[in-house]
């Protein structure tokens, strides 16, 4: 059975979570849960295969800081915050986060990124594949007008059979679209046990080509 | 265009010219008496003609027609010429060539007052014909010396010249004064128009949604069963509304919301407290609110405290604003006087309205700034009259210097040369001419610098009095008041400038009392070297020349002040019809924007052709509501108008119980508002005809800005627009109808 620890300090978003965990086919285990990072660090949530982490536990800014420490010690961080903007779902994904889920996709997403996440499985929410597809920064990985659309559709839309009936593909290609999208993420910027692992999955699944990285 | 300084000046500059004419030839006539001329009968009767003529020509050219210049001015040429043929019968010859007469007095000043009453061209062709004529009258008079006459004729020639020369100076002057006010009021009317529009479109939105939007929204919620009287006679209320006049009156604004932008937009926590409203003048209210702007980013810059408290009230008959934060504070007494800081901005700014600006501030103790207005629009505030009248000054001054060297160079120099060998000693002549010389140059290099004479003017006054008692000293009695005499009247010329800016009592005692201390001066050495007659129309001629420069200095003192004021009602009625103008093409863009859409539809309402409780009514009512909605969340000072006129239309869905699911990507241009308008249509008529659960999406990349809805609504309900900047494309999949409208213009 897939394990998390929840970080978070509003006991509601803890409660929706345990609820949505319990409800999952099949279940989740929630092993521990708090406003601090410590729990998942300490037993039993140091156990935990999945950590899903709160950006904004204070007032001192995203906490970049916790997130890399996890990263660096490998575990899994599906990170789930209110914030929606750009700098801050790249920055998270650069560092080495598994995923990035806003609150609002926390009920379509968070179940699923979980299971990903366990099986290092890429995983792709709308609003981080928005963030991918309008990406300016410099060191930003190449991808084909194929691979930007397909992001922004999905994007707009939260479907992806709409996403495939609108751009005459097929659900597979989509998803093939999005993973290949979510690989090239994790061959750019710093190195992290997770983003290699990742990459390493890819590869090894037939997924991207060594020499397309 | 002429302005109203340049157009004063013209008026007024004919009207003093020519009293300066009667009055002077007035008096130079009386002379005819005192020389007793050769044949007095026929003198008599020339200084009566001569008097008459003058009256009936100044009436008629104040009076008259324009054109009758055309034909007035030649017989006055022709009349002056005569009289100088006169000189004959006339004048006395007694003073000999060198002296003068009353003719010539009378003849000169004709002259010399034509510069201020004709154009460059005829004043020449009138001197080149009336020189001649005075030259043969003398030939005629003295047909023996009359070539000897020849200097002072060139003198007179130079006097026109130099007459010319004042007038093109102050009239030079009067048009620099007409632009620069004309720069300022261009600034303040587009202010009041600015301002006026805010206001109108305030209160045109505030209409709106009291009237069209809630008709609208009742309707699209299906509050009106069917068609009813009080819902048909609504729409007809409001179809008024929307195409009616402006509201607003475009002299009076409200001084409150624009107080609480001005806080909005400041980087400070601002405390506002104001009352409800605060009804005054647009343009009072604009300046109120420019100062209150320019005193926070003084807190901002200064104080070193992050918030200021803003208060406003009415006070009596004045509006008052406060300013007040309890920052570092300074010393007002220790600040450097070349700073334009906040204390002279703000006083200069808060003159112009009328009102004052006072600064109070300590080291540590903070800083309170109080602005206060006249509630009612003033008729004049002091205002341009400092402008017109340093400028006319300024002008005048640089007239006389320029005057005054020619004079003391070109006039005075040569006789003081040709008569080295009758002064006993030259030094103190070239003293007072050098002294002379070096004020005028000094007073120059004042003017050029801007500045005031202050108190150097009677050191000075007391100086020119000394250099002209040392030159009278130092010539010989019996050449006194002769030609030899060079600073006798001259010396006036230097008092002249130094006193332009005086009163003209203060001027007229100062030039008198030179002239009565030379003559004294040379009565009490004896005989002197011209006769009394001669000397009274030699006088004449001198000082009424330098009192009439005296008087236009007065003139124009005056005269900044009506300019002032008839620019100040000229600026009134051109701001009132900018504004109205303005107002007037605002209304009719935005009736033209809701021409197609709301005004049939209200219309339909009205009449009663159009069922509100049918269905498709509702939806289209429901539509129309939503986008009503996004017209009222326009508001050019949001930093994202796109998600705040989206977010008014998500929160109205919202309200109707659908639940959207909102998101944006990436980083969008800068958006027109058309664009805009057209961009949100298909999203903003979904959201609003909409049931369940709704995906409203937008996204930048590469200047392309997307805007994506997928909604449970009929897709009939849904404009898709297609413009050659919008592209909008459709998917329906199920009951799930997705469409997206993308706009590529902010590819750079």
């Amino acid at each position: 059975m897939t394990t998390v620890v929840v970080v978070d300090d509003h006991p509601a978003v803890v409660a929706g979570v345990r609820a949505w965990c319990m409800l999952a086919d099949p279940p989740i285990e929630v092993l521990d849960s708090g406003a601090n990072v410590g729990v998942a660090w300490l037993t039993p949530g140091d156990q935990a295969q999945v950590v899903i982490l709160d950006l904004q536990l204070d007032v001192t800014g995203p906490a970049y800081g916790d997130l890399k420490r996890l990263v660096d010690a490998g575990r899994q961080v599906v990170v789930y915050s209110m914030r929606a903007d750009r700098e801050t779902v790249l920055t998270c994904l650069d560092i080495g986060a598994f995923t990035y889920l806003t609150k609002s996709e926390g009920q379509d997403h968070l179940v699923a990124a979980v299971e990903a996440a366990a099986t290092n499985t890429p995983y792709t929410p709308p609003v981080l594949s928005g963030a991918f597809g309008t990406d300016d920064r410099p060191h930003r990985p190449r991808l084909s007008p194929r691979e930007s659309e397909v992001l922004l559709e999905w994007f707009h839309c939260e479907s992806k059979d709409m996403v495939a009936r609108r751009l005459n593909l097929t659900v597979r290609r989509v998803n093939a679209c999005l993973e290949r999208v979510r690989v090239k993420y994790a061959n750019v910027g710093r190195e992290a046990p997770t983003k290699a692992a990742l990459v390493a999955r890819a590869i090894q699944d037939g997924l991207v080509l060594a020499d397309e990285l | 265009m002429i302005g109203s300084a340049e157009r004063g000046l013209r008026r007024q500059g004919l009207k003093y010219a020519l009293a300066l004419r009667l009055a002077v030839v007035g008096v130079a006539s009386l002379g005819s008496f005192v020389e007793s001329a050769p044949r007095p009968v026929v003198a008599i009767s020339v200084v009566v003609l001569l008097n008459v003529w003058n009256v009936l020509y100044a009436t008629t050219m104040v009076r008259g027609p324009d054109r009758a210049r055309y034909w007035l001015v030649p017989v006055d040429v022709a009349v002056t010429c005569a009289l100088a043929v006169t000189q004959l019968w006339t004048a006395s010859a007694e003073g000999g060539a060198a002296g003068t007469n009353w003719v010539l007095a009378a003849v000169g000043i004709t002259i010399v007052s034509y510069s201020w009453q004709i154009g460059p061209a005829g004043l020449a062709a009138a001197t080149v014909v009336v020189v001649p004529a005075l030259l043969a009258g003398s030939a005629l008079a003295r047909p023996g010396d009359w070539l000897s006459s020849v200097p002072l004729q060139l003198w007179l020639v130079m006097e026109v010249v130099l007459s010319f020369a004042i007038y093109r100076f102050v009239r030079r002057a009067a048009r620099a004064a007409d632009r620069q006010v004309e720069r300022g009021e261009l600034v303040r009317r587009q202010a009041a128009v600015a301002a006026s529009r805010r206001v109108d479109e305030r209160e045109y939105l505030a209409a709106l949604h009291d009237t069209a939007s809630a008709t609208l929204l009742m309707v699209g919620a299906g509050i009106a069963g069917g068609r009813q009287q009080w819902l048909a006679d609504q729409a007809a209320r409001d179809l008024e509304v929307i195409g009616g006049p402006s509201i607003v009156s475009s002299r009076e604004a409200d001084l409150i919301p624009m107080l609480r932008d001005v806080g909005r937009l400041t980087p400070l926590r601002v405390h506002l407290d104001l009352p409800e409203t605060l009804r005054m003048p647009a343009t009072t209210a604009v300046l109120l609110c420019h100062g209150t702007r320019e005193a926070l980013t003084n807190v901002v810059r200064h104080a070193g405290v992050g918030e200021a408290t803003v208060t406003a009230r009415p006070d009596g008959d004045l509006v008052s604003v406060e300013v007040v934060d309890h920052g570092v504070g300074f010393d007002p007494q220790r600040l450097p006087r070349h700073r334009y800081g906040l204390t002279r901005s703000l006083v200069e700014r808060m003159d112009r309205a009328g009102g004052q600006a006072e600064v109070h501030s300590r080291p540590g103790h903070g800083t309170r700034v109080r602005l206060s207005c006249p509630r009612r629009p003033t008729e004049l505030a002091g205002d341009d009259t400092e402008v017109f009248g340093s400028v006319f000054l300024t002008g005048l001054r640089w007239a006389v210097v320029v005057m005054n060297l020619v004079i003391l160079t070109c006039l005075d120099l040569p006789k003081l040369i040709a008569n080295l060998d009758i002064y006993p000693q030259v030094w103190p002549q070239f003293l007072a001419w050098g002294g002379f010389v070096a004020v005028t140059i000094g007073v120059a290099l004042r003017i050029h610098r801007g500045g005031d004479l202050g108190r150097w003017r009677w050191a000075l006054i007391a100086l020119v009095f000394a250099l002209s008692a040392v030159a009278t000293a130092a010539i010989p009695p019996e050449h006194r008041l002769g030609t030899v005499h060079w600073s006798e009247g001259d010396a006036g010329w230097t008092l002249v400038l130094l006193l332009l800016d005086v009163r003209v009592p203060v001027f007229v005692g100062v030039l008198v009392a030179q002239y009565v201390m030379t003559f004294a001066h040379a009565a009490l050495g004896g005989d002197s070297a011209l006769p009394v007659t001669s000397l009274v129309s030699a006088t004449v001629i001198v000082l009424g020349y330098q009192f009439a420069v005296g008087l236009i200095a007065a003139v124009l003192r005056r005269l900044a002040s009506s300019s002032a004021r008839a620019a100040r009602a000229e600026e009134q009625v051109r701001t009132e019809e900018a504004v109205a103008e303005q107002l007037h093409r605002d209304r009719v863009e935005r009736y033209a924007g809701l021409a197609d859409t709301t005004v049939p539809l209200l219309r339909g309402l009205a009449s009663g052709t159009l069922d509100p409780g049918a269905e498709d009514t509702r939806r289209r009512c429901a539509v129309e509501a939503a986008k009503m909605r996004r017209l009222l969340a326009e508001d050019a000072t949001a930093p994202d108008p796109l998600l705040h006129e989206l977010r008014a239309c998500i929160e109205l869905a919202e309200r109707n119980g659908v639940s959207v699911s909102f998101a944006e990507a990436g980083v969008r241009p800068v958006i027109p508002r058309e664009v805009r308008r057209v961009l949100t249509e298909p999203a903003i008529a979904a959201l609003a005809t909409a049931r369940g659960r709704v995906r409203l999406t937008v996204a930048g990349a590469d200047g392309t800005v997307t805007v994506s809805v997928i909604a449970d609504c009929p897709p009939q309900a849904v404009p898709v627009p297609n413009t050659d900047q919008i592209a909008t494309s459709t998917m329906l999949d199920g009951d799930r109808l997705w469409i997206q409208a993308t706009w590529q213009g902010g590819r750079g």
